[in-house]
């Protein structure tokens, strides 16, 4: 079996992105920077109505306004419209149309020329609970909104709750999360006589060559997609989209590259978010601390669907209940999906963890504080993986849990500290077996490597570089790495924390054989380090590539970890204050340690806001998303950013397993406990804002009915 | 955005008659642009009035200071004078939005800047403050909204230096037909408080030349409360202003922002601050005075408890 080396210089080190100088001094180009000659703007038209049907739409208007070039409808539009179907809308901002022009301005001018007869459907539903009821409107003609929910049952929980020494029941929710990466969704798209070229921000160069190929009924050959540099994914850029397809057919009608980039606005709407969640929780434990029974029902919206929209893995509703870091043996478990008419969900960072955790976790919480034991003591006891009794152990220590730790609501003062933590278990993370690349060594000594990965900003050109360096004796600066092109040899998509368990293996098979090939060839016994230069020169004339491909044996799965906080809860005005996150992570072998602890740090703070800011609210009248920009769609900015704190546990024996997932399971849940454990009332729901603390110590006067 | 004109005005007539019944006036474009963008306005012309003479200066006298209207909010929050003379009016003015905001937002454009209810700012819903026949607002997503209104609609004035100008009783200037109108806030906002599509008590043309606020009251504060610790808009904000001699109140002004269509003064609650000592209980009294009979709808009762101790933190805040 292949192992990873002992002796290091690079791996489980601090390597500072290779390409850093580039993105620092501007001169990385991003999806969204290209500009390819003669290019043109594209714009989308979005459905202004929650729900309607298109009577009638004419581009021609559009076409002829000045400085546009060309006019497509929607795939989804196009196809119904030769199929002869209704051309229903069923969201606001679903998409309708899109134009290209010489300047934004054209383009928005034109948008609003587009000649669109609808009939408006009132009978819309934005709320899930309003959706559940059974004389909701439909959002699907032909199926309820309120998708099969059959419960899944182990042992006996009706008697098991007999058992129990005590029980709590909660009912905790959490919000639909907008995707939003610094680099919105787009493209550059060129489709000429030789097929298509996408620029495109994505994380997944292969999945949206196919996906293109496939919607413009192309062969595969003839579509490439090239990311050089790209502004985060988060599980949102797997697919082309509607939005990519419409700049390839803009492209091809005007003869010219398309730039098509979303606006923020667009990127609330239609891109996919992560699914709300309303789960009630019944739980309870036996006199001796041990989990005993576990009842859960839970529902939630995946907007309009998850459906084909979905790549990368589960976009649904359904949670891991129990939350896999703990065991119960008596559980049933019940989960729905509700339609409602508001955008699609799609993978996001964790899929279905973070909420999850968070429910899960507050009930142990809760039920902890029920039993009268120690929150940490009890998870522990209760932790299915000797890991993560090590990490909570760990954690403990290093955040002072037990000077920490009081009981709830104790604290004194207008101002309470409370404490808290909770656990991730990322079972994905494993590697993508079919990952190939190359390296071409020439005679000077230079060495290259090209795999149809793609770097999404988490480090991976970093992590190649890092990785043939120590293999081959050399550094990191004299590996030059090329990805994101689908005219290298085939990489992993970057979702589900896979990437660095995918490519770091296939770096280690290409840098095995090409030892080997450049020994044999050159006749000298070992050709790294020093010795490097001296082989590759016996090369002669012809460089050298070498193809290699994931072996098994260096990367494996899963990841763990835990995270403890500390806020400070002013009483008075329900303002919650993060002060500290101490996280404790594992992935295997760390590759490199100053990326990962980045992927623990955007984890956290991308699991704060979803603890205490981000949220999509829908307007039940109008059917609307009040909140499409960073105004009222609150993101963390520094000002809210505590001190963190993260250790990583180093464990070369297990191999590589990828990060970027568990780093934001944990947060939320976390920083819910630590602020039930400062006011010693459950704040039941995410995002826990000034208004809900408020409303929790019970200081909110009822709404004035003759005025609402 | 729909076509406009473009000018740039040199004096106060010019700049008057460039703007004439549909114009606007552009200051720093924080707002303007924003509303132009989502066609929430569409004027014939801007006219720039950064080049009018005299409006970018503070003007420090003994009995009032005159703050230009072109003057930022940046300017203010580093002013050392301002910290010293008019805390209150520094502490308001550094919350403002964010750095790049404060940079170019002026004052004039600060009291004048346009609801942010986001029924209001939402380019697909015609809310009764764009002429339609309904406050969404008040059936729907109300938790930035008002506990007091004269009308039905039930956006807040959200303007940092108007609730800190309101406690220092400091007037706007406002240039109408040709005449200098002192405005106190209270009457700068009146205009929103009766009738749903107003920001303000603005007519068309009005351009505010400067504030100037009295320097009869030597302490105040300012405190808001937000969801996230920077750039957020307050939830609730309140400014106190005073003086203090032998631990007593003389003079008192207290205005609480983001509640109502105006800064929220209480007279009585001012009066019965008067030549009191400032203690927890007269400051919580007081709090009871200024929101009393406030109207909570179904997602904004929390403004009350908040608002009530801004109010008791703001005046503690006097004392120093
Ligand atoms: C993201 C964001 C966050 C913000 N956060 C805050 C906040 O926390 N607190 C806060 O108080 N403000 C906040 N603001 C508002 C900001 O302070 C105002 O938009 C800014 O002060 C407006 O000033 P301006 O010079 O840019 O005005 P402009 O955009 O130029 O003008 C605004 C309006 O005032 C009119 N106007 C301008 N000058 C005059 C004048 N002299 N006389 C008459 N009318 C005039 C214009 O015609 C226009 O209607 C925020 C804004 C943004 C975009």
């Amino acid at each position: 079996m292949p192992s990873w080396p002992a002796e290091t210089k690079y791996i489980s080190k601090n390597t500072l992105r290779i390409d850093a100088p580039e993105k620092v001094t501007g001169r990385a180009r991003y999806s969204s920077d290209i500009q390819e000659k003669g290019w043109l703007y594209g714009m989308i038209l979005r459905s202004k109505w929650p729900a309607a049907k298109i009577k009638s739409i004419n581009l021609d208007k559009a076409r002829q306004m000045p400085g546009i070039k060309a006019a497509v409808l929607s795939p989804a539009i196009e196809e119904r419209q030769k199929n002869g179907a209704d051309l229903t809308l069923r969201f606001y901002g679903e998409e309708i149309a899109a134009v290209a022009g010489t300047s934004k301005s054209a383009c928005i001018d034109a948008l609003k020329a587009i000649e669109v007869d609808v009939e408006p459907n009132d009978n819309f539903v934005v709320l899930e609970d309003d959706a559940k009821a059974p004389d909701a409107p439909r959002v699907w003609a032909d199926a309820p909104n309120v998708g099969d929910s059959k419960p899944k049952e182990t042992g006996d929980v009706d008697s098991a709750f007999g058992e129990c020494a005590a029980v709590i029941e909660g009912f905790y929710t959490t919000p639909v999360q907008i995707h939003n990466p610094m680099e919105t969704h787009g493209s550059t798209t060129s489709w000429t006589d030789a097929g298509v070229t996408c620029w495109s921000s994505t994380q997944g160069i292969t999945s949206v060559k196919n996906g293109l190929a496939g919607a413009l009924n192309l062969d595969h050959d003839k579509v490439r997609v090239i990311t050089d540099f790209m502004g985060g994914g988060f599980g949102a850029k797997f697919n082309p989209g509607p939005h990519t397809v419409m700049a390839a057919k803009l492209s091809q009608a005007a003869k010219a590259p398309v730039r098509l980039m979303l606006t923020r606005f667009d990127q609330a709407l239609a891109v996919g978010n992560r699914p709300s969640s309303f789960q009630k929780i019944k739980m309870g434990a036996t006199a001796d601390g041990m989990l005993h029974a576990f009842e859960f029902d839970n529902y939630g919206t995946a907007g309009i669907g998850g459906g084909a929209a979905t790549g990368g893995g589960g976009s649904g509703v359904t949670l891991p209940a129990p939350y896999p870091t703990y065991k119960v043996p008596n559980t049933r478990v019940k989960q729905a999906s509700v339609a409602i008419n508001a955008g699609g969900a799609t993978a996001f960072r964790a899929p279905a963890h973070p909420p999850g955790c968070y429910g899960f976790e507050s009930a142990m919480d809760d039920l902890a504080v029920k039993l009268g034991v120690d929150p940490v003591e009890f998870r522990i006891k209760n932790a299915v993986t000797e890991i993560h009794k090590k990490e909570f152990k760990l954690g403990a220590e290093k955040f002072g849990w037990k000077d920490k730790y009081k009981k709830p609501g104790s604290s004194a003062g207008v101002v309470k500290t409370g404490v808290g933590c909770a656990s991730a278990a990322w079972p994905a993370g494993g590697p993508n077996n079919k990952t190939q690349g190359e390296a071409q060594i020439n005679p000077d000594g230079s060495i290259e490597f090209r795999l149809g990965v793609q770097d999404i900003g988490t480090g991976s050109k970093t992590v190649i570089a890092i990785i043939a360096a120590d293999l081959l004796g050399l550094t990191p600066e004299q590996i030059t790495v090329k990805v994101g092109d689908t005219n290298y040899p085939p990489g992993p998509g970057s979702g589900g924390s896979t990437t660095t368990a995918s490519i770091s293996p296939t770096i280690y098979d290409i840098c095995t054989k090409a030892l080997t090939q450049l020994q044999t060839q050159s006749g000298i016994a070992d050709a790294r380090g020093k010795n490097w230069k001296a082989a590759c020169k016996k090369l002669g004339v012809s460089p050298l590539v070498v193809h290699g491909n994931w072996i098994e044996g260096l990367s494996t799965k899963p990841a763990y970890g835990v995270q403890f906080a500390e806020v400070d809860v002013d009483t008075d005005t329900g303002l919650v204050t993060v002060k500290k996150i101490v996280a404790i992570h594992d992935c295997g072998l760390i590759v490199n340690q100053i990326t990962t602890e980045s992927q623990i740090n955007g984890g956290i703070i991308m699991g704060m806001g979803y603890a205490l800011f981000e949220e999509r609210v829908m307007d039940d009248l109008s059917g609307v998303v009040l909140n499409p920009n960073f105004e009222t769609y609150k993101l963390a900015t520094m000002g809210d950013i505590p001190e963190i704190e993260v250790t990583l546990l180093n464990m070369p024996e297990r191999g590589v397993i990828g990060i970027g997932e568990p780093a934001t399971v944990p947060t939320a849940a976390a920083i819910g406990n630590a602020v039930a454990n400062a006011i010693g009332v459950r704040v039941y729901s995410l995002p826990i804002t000034p208004a809900k603390v408020l409303a929790a110590l019970g200081k909110v006067p009822k709404a004035n009915s003759a005025t609402t | 955005m729909k076509a406009f004109q473009y000018a740039t005005a040199h004096s106060f007539d010019s700049a008057r008659e460039l703007v004439a019944d549909n114009g606007m006036y552009l200051a720093g474009g924080n707002d303007t642009l924003g509303l132009l963008k989502e066609y929430l306005v569409s004027p014939n012309i801007l006219v720039n009035i950064k080049s009018l003479p005299g409006l970018d200066k503070i003007e420090r006298g003994s009995d009032s200071w005159k703050i230009g209207a072109l003057v930022t909010v940046a300017q203010i929050e580093n002013d050392p004078q301002i910290a010293k003379t008019f805390p209150g009016l520094q502490q308001a003015a550094a919350e403002v939005g964010s750095q790049q905001i404060r940079n170019v937002a002026s004052v004039g454009g600060n009291l004048a800047q346009h609801s942010r209810c986001w029924y209001f700012r939402h380019r697909d819903t015609l809310c009764m403050k764009k002429g339609g026949d309904l406050c969404y607002a008040r059936h729907g997503e109300n938790r930035y909204h008002s506990l007091f209104t004269g009308n039905t609609c039930i956006s807040p004035v959200v303007s940092n230096l108007a609730t800190a100008f309101a406690a220092l009783d400091a007037k706007a200037i406002v240039l109408r037909d040709g005449k200098e109108t002192p405005m106190t806030m209270a009457k700068l906002y009146q205009g929103a408080w009766e009738n749903p599509q107003s920001h303000n008590s603005l007519k068309p043309g009005d351009l505010i030349v400067r504030v100037e606020i009295p320097t009869a009251r030597t302490s105040s504060a300012f405190i808001q409360m937000s969801d996230k610790q920077a750039f957020d808009w307050a939830l609730v904000s309140c400014a106190a202003a005073a003086n203090l001699s032998g631990g007593k109140l003389n003079s008192p002004r207290v205005a609480v922002g983001c509640i109502s269509p105006v800064p929220w003064q209480v007279e009585a609650a001012n009066q019965f601050l008067d030549g009191k000592e400032l203690t927890d209980d007269v400051a919580s009294q007081a709090a009871d005075m200024i929101l009393k009979g406030a109207e909570p709808h179904e997602h904004n009762g929390y403004k009350i408890p908040m608002a009530h101790a801004l109010i008791r933190r703001t005046l503690l805040k006097l004392k120093g």
